[in-house]
């Protein structure tokens, strides 16, 4: 019983703030990816050659955690199979975070454009018994930089 | 050659539904399948475990209790006492003859007596203490009798590993404690309303041995208030009715006083008293230092 | 439209560049695949239903990645990469991200 109330309040906060720092989230990043439009950045791995440039080499990262709500509407998930939304959703963030960092650091440098993008994704930290804990997102890029 | 970001549309890589929707329909669906799978398993477990015959399950207890005195040692006069009395109840059960009973006397202060593999049955001095008259100890044997009758100790058993098994098989596989504890518990859930039938089932089978028995059923619902003054003196725990392995102790005796209308009753009522001897015989433990 | 890991197509040049696209998908089996991979881990061999869950994942996370270049206008993706991370126990994180481009 008492077991039963714990877990109740624990996925009713899980919700209220994830809920919360999400939607928070995907408010910042929609406006700041407005901001850092003007950096574009691909994968290619050859710039055009014209002009000498200097190029310096720019990473972003981000680790976030998924909130117990997700987490228990995940384990409930895995028992069934289909699509993990709640981590998607995590997935979704942090890579924009981290490529939005990439572009601050570009910024930074006064660069105007980001060539061989790459990304990596690891779990950093496993919780109990495996369950994920949070996804680390790096994303890095050479930046060009106008002489 | 031009370069540009231009902004990608929301909702491809993450879907923009509304998560409590997810999660209503993942509990909704995870929990019924739960549910239909524990009483398919435990339907399966009790359907098998009565095969096993009776002769079985007191070897298997036999090599269990070996060692434990009692065989072969004297019995307490309490014990004969109870004895005698749970072969008359046995005998209004229709208990089959080769349905041994023994019935063990456990000098702790606990409010307790409970029937178990291999026809056993303990009662504990707490309870026996604060039962005022025969009618009552016989009501709690008849309960105790009537859980051996139907073999609920070793159905029970077989629920158990059967439920255990499958808990540990998806809980290996599954890797995550959380979901783990949510199966666990709504299994659990599941199984606790198996075990309230049961004690349902022993209560009327009870009920109807005191009535042959007695010609009445007065004194049956004591048992069950001394748990509810028990409850109320919060030394047991009163849990809702959904999570406890038996049925609330106010319910057991509206059972009761049902069953208590709907049997015409001989006009003299009178409840049988315990033997002089039966407050001597409850501490046992004293005399046998003294030996 | 065009899914390419080269940077450069022959004979065509490249008009627009239009910048990161990506797609991602995590998927699950259910539990009965899972014990059965669980159970096939003594004998070995091929799990075929986690061969299976990648495979419908990749597709899932190309699909993403194709509609998010259509999105911005492009007929070709460029440079893709595939990368795949385990997220949580029993699922099964695949991503794919490439340039988008308008080819002439």
């Amino acid at each position: 019983m008492a077991d039963l109330t714990i877990f109740m309040v624990l996925l009713a906060l899980g919700y209220g703030f994830g809920r919360y720092a999400e939607l928070k989230h995907y408010k910042s990043i929609i406006r700041r990816e407005k901001e850092f439009r003007d950096i574009p950045a691909v994968t290619t791995k050859f710039p055009p050659l014209s002009k000498a440039v200097d190029a310096e080499l720019v990473s972003g990262s981000v680790v976030i955690s998924v909130d117990y709500f997700k987490r228990f509407i995940a384990g409930l998930r895995n028992l069934i199979g289909g699509r993990v939304t709640a981590y998607e959703l995590l997935l979704d963030r942090a890579r924009r975070e981290a490529i939005l960092r990439m572009k601050e650091e570009a910024r930074a440098f006064d660069g105007h454009i980001i060539f061989n993008v790459k990304l990596e994704t690891s779990s950093i930290h496993k919780g109990r018994k495996n369950g994920v804990g949070a996804v680390e997102v790096m994303a890095y890029g050479t930046v060009l930089i106008k002489q | 050659m031009e370069y540009s970001n231009p902004k990608i549309p929301e909702g491809i890589n993450a879907s923009t539904q509304h998560p409590l929707k997810e999660f209503f329909l993942l509990t909704g669906g995870v929990l019924g399948g739960v549910l239909i799978v524990v009483v398919v398993l435990t339907l399966l477990a009790d359907r098998l475990a009565v095969y096993i015959p009776f002769e079985s399950e007191m070897q298997l207890v036999t090599r269990v209790t070996d060692g434990i005195p009692a065989e072969g040692a004297e019995p307490l006069p309490i014990e004969s006492y109870l004895n005698g009395l749970a072969d008359q109840i046995a005998a209004e059960e229709g208990l089959p003859p080769e349905m041994q009973l023994t019935v063990h006397y456990v000098d702790d202060d606990l409010v307790n007596a409970f029937a178990t593999l291999g026809g056993h049955i303990f009662m504990f001095r707490g309870l026996l203490e604060k039962l005022p008259n025969e009618n009552a100890v016989a009501m709690v044997l008849a309960h105790e009798i009537a859980h051996i009758k139907y073999r609920h100790p070793i159905r029970s058993m077989g629920r158990g590993i059967i439920f255990g098994l499958a808990i540990t098989m998806v809980s290996s596989t599954l890797g995550n404690a959380m979901t783990d504890q949510v199966l666990a518990n709504t299994g659990g859930v599941t199984v606790l309303k198996f075990s309230r039938d049961q004690e349902r089932e022993a209560d009327q089978t009870a009920l109807n041995a005191l009535y042959r028995r007695y010609g009445h059923v007065d004194g049956a619902d004591l048992l069950f208030k001394v748990l509810q003054q028990q409850e109320r003196e919060g030394e047991a725990l009163q849990m809702p009715e959904f999570f406890s392995t038996h049925p609330l102790s106010e319910h057991r005796i509206d059972d009761i006083h049902t069953f208590q209308a709907e049997h015409a009753t001989a006009t003299d009522v009178a409840t049988v008293p315990l033997p002089d001897q039966f407050v001597a015989w409850l501490i046992p433990a004293e005399t046998e230092k003294t030996d | 439209m065009l899914v390419t890991n080269i940077e450069i197509i022959p004979g065509k040049r490249i008009t627009k560049h239009l910048g990161l696209v990506q797609g991602s998908s995590v998927r699950a089996k259910h539990i009965g695949r899972d014990i059965m991979a669980g159970l096939k881990n003594i004998f070995g061999g091929e799990l075929k239903g986690y061969t299976e869950l990648l495979q419908e994942s990749r597709e899932e996370a190309t699909e993403r990645m194709i509609q998010q270049a259509e999105a911005v206008g492009a007929n070709a993706v460029l440079n893709v990469r595939f990368s795949t991370s385990s997220v949580a126990a029993g699922a099964a994180e695949l991503f794919a991200y490439g340039t988008a481009v308008v080819l002439e």
